[in-house]
């Protein structure tokens, strides 16, 4: 029951008068409240305020009114602007009178993207690094040269020089933009699924590329080799 | 020791007998033993809205006399359990009560054995309302959303607060005191209590603390009778809030109290709201707030102190 809690919380609390309450105690926001929240509670109060309330015209005499709503403009304009109410919070910490994890501090989010590509995440090398080392690793692996040599090439071959430089798909299909499928149908010979001729060679030419093995052996021999299989 | 609530309101015709009346039936109906006490002395009618025209006692038989204790001037009423004394047959100069009668009468109130005794006050701030309003410290005003009617609650509180603020100087000997405090602060004056309040404990923080235990001590609420459809239903919080932002008292608000055209039609026919028209938005709305009355009773007892 709302009204036995608000009752205890005034019998505990001893009420402080309204002229020694702080900014966040007159517009009755808690310390951590959202610019937007400042604003919400400036119109209420300014509307309890005014001279036209019904609540408190006969209160107040002109003098008080005035002061108070002043009072009120000046917090709220402390308040309402992220630098000044960062000074005024430094200043209520120096006095404990705020909590330091009380203060406001803006939660907004990141977007958050609708679709992950990086599903995995690897160590980043850098790039220059990479390609040179990819390169070295390349020209010293007799088994891709061996490969390289050949003059055709299978799926199976791509998927024995893949396996050998120790490069999951995943990360190509991440960096050439290649769909995964099309990239797994070309190491399993799926010839069924291949796209024309014209995109197939454009694949295998980003495959090569990003393996950093000479683009031109690649397609070559694995046209000349679809041409066989027919 | 019986509960006392004194319900008043500054302005007449805000709806204090008939929230009384009409409270008392329910309270008698729970299982109390309560009795309405007419204290609007010179203008009494609480006994018409309970159904009971023609009171054969009344307070006079006591202020006159003619009987020895209070106990004696009480009637017994058509609804079970509910009592009354009627401020009807008095004298006609009653309104102008002495005194020593007034205070004859307050100090007997303490004496009956009811669980619930509440009082009807009149309109107006004049000193015998105040002194019956401050028999108990849980006093109920009453109020409609309208100006004049607010106007005059915030009027009998401060006159209450200044009747308060007295008593505790003249028992204390603090005038001294309440003059130096003005002296050093213009505003420091009852009408900004908490100003005076704030000066005088600076002055002398020992004195300063027992009149704001005094003050403390009280413990109002609010009801806001006759809302009409038009009207903001936060009006009755807002002006608790207010005095209790302004003048750090304690005062809650109960509830709203529909205005109901046939409020007039149950005076009329001298039979009691509750009674006549159990299913409408304004017996609901009465019971919710003798509901939440008892619920603030319950979380905080309340303390009684002497006005003699």
């Amino acid at each position: 029951m709302p009204l036995i809690r608000n009752l205890k919380r005034i019998v505990q609390g001893k009420m402080k008068p309204f002229r020694e309450q702080n900014y966040y105690e007159l517009l009755e926001i808690p310390p951590g409240a959202s610019p937007l929240e400042i604003r919400r509670a400036y119109k209420r109060v300014f509307e309890l305020y005014q001279d036209e309330s019904i609540v408190t015209y006969s209160f107040f005499s002109k003098e008080e009114r005035q002061e108070i709503l002043s009072l009120l403009e000046k917090a709220y304009l402390a308040l309402v602007d992220l630098e000044s109410r960062a000074q005024y919070d430094r200043r209520l910490i120096e006095l404990g009178l705020l909590d330091k994890e009380r203060q406001y501090c803006n939660k907004m989010k990141e977007p958050v993207p609708i679709y992950d590509f990086k599903k995995i995440h690897f160590d980043v090398i850098e790039p220059a690094r990479r390609l040179d080392e990819l390169k070295e690793r390349v020209s010293k692996n007799p088994t891709i040269q061996e490969i390289l040599g050949q003059d055709i090439l299978t799926g199976a071959d791509l998927h024995t020089i893949r396996t050998e430089l120790d490069i999951p798909l995943e990360e190509i299909a991440d960096n050439t933009k290649v769909q995964i499928s099309m990239l797994r149908a070309i190491e399993e010979d799926n010839m069924e699924v291949f796209p024309p001729a014209v995109y197939l060679k454009g694949f295998l030419k980003s495959y090569a590329r990003y393996l950093q093995i000479d683009e031109n052996i690649v397609v070559n021999g694995f046209i000349k080799r679809m041409g066989e299989g027919k | 020791m019986p509960n006392i609530w004194s319900i008043g309101g500054g302005k007449g015709g805000s709806g204090k007998s008939f929230i009384t009346g009409n409270l008392g039936i329910l309270l008698a109906k729970g299982g109390y033993k309560t009795l309405l006490f007419d204290v609007d002395l010179g203008a009494a009618n609480l006994h018409t809205i309970i159904g009971l025209p023609h009171p054969e006692k009344s307070i006079s038989d006591f202020v006159n006399k003619k009987v020895d204790t209070l106990q004696e001037t009480v009637e017994t009423t058509p609804v079970p359990n509910l009592y009354l004394i009627s401020g009807a047959m008095n004298n006609l100069d009653i309104a102008n009560l002495a005194h020593e009668q007034k205070s004859k009468i307050i100090r007997n109130i303490r004496k009956l054995s009811y669980d619930y005794i509440l009082l009807d006050l009149g309109a107006g701030t004049a000193f015998n309302t105040i002194d019956f309003f401050m028999v108990s410290d849980a006093g109920v005003f009453v109020t409609t959303p309208e100006p004049t009617s607010i106007e005059n609650i915030y009027r009998l509180i401060r006159s209450v607060y200044f009747r308060k603020i007295c008593q505790v100087l003249n028992s204390h000997n603090f005038r001294a005191l309440a003059e130096e405090a003005q002296e050093r602060d213009g505003r420091a004056t009852v009408s900004n209590p908490d100003i005076l309040l704030h000066t005088m404990k600076e002055l002398d923080s020992e004195k300063g603390e027992i009149l704001e235990n005094e003050l403390r001590g009280f413990n109002f609420k609010l009801a806001l009778n006759q809302l009409r459809r038009q009207d903001n239903p936060n009006i009755g919080a807002l002006i608790c809030k207010i005095i209790q932002r302004h003048l750090a008292l304690k005062i809650h608000f109960v509830g709203n109290i529909s205005f109901d055209e046939r409020v007039h039609n149950a005076v009329c026919k001298k039979i009691p709201f509750l009674d006549l028209y159990p299913y409408t938005q304004t017996t609901l709305d009465l019971r919710s707030c003798h509901k939440n009355l008892l619920a603030i009773d319950e979380a905080e007892p309340i303390l009684q102190n002497a006005v003699d």
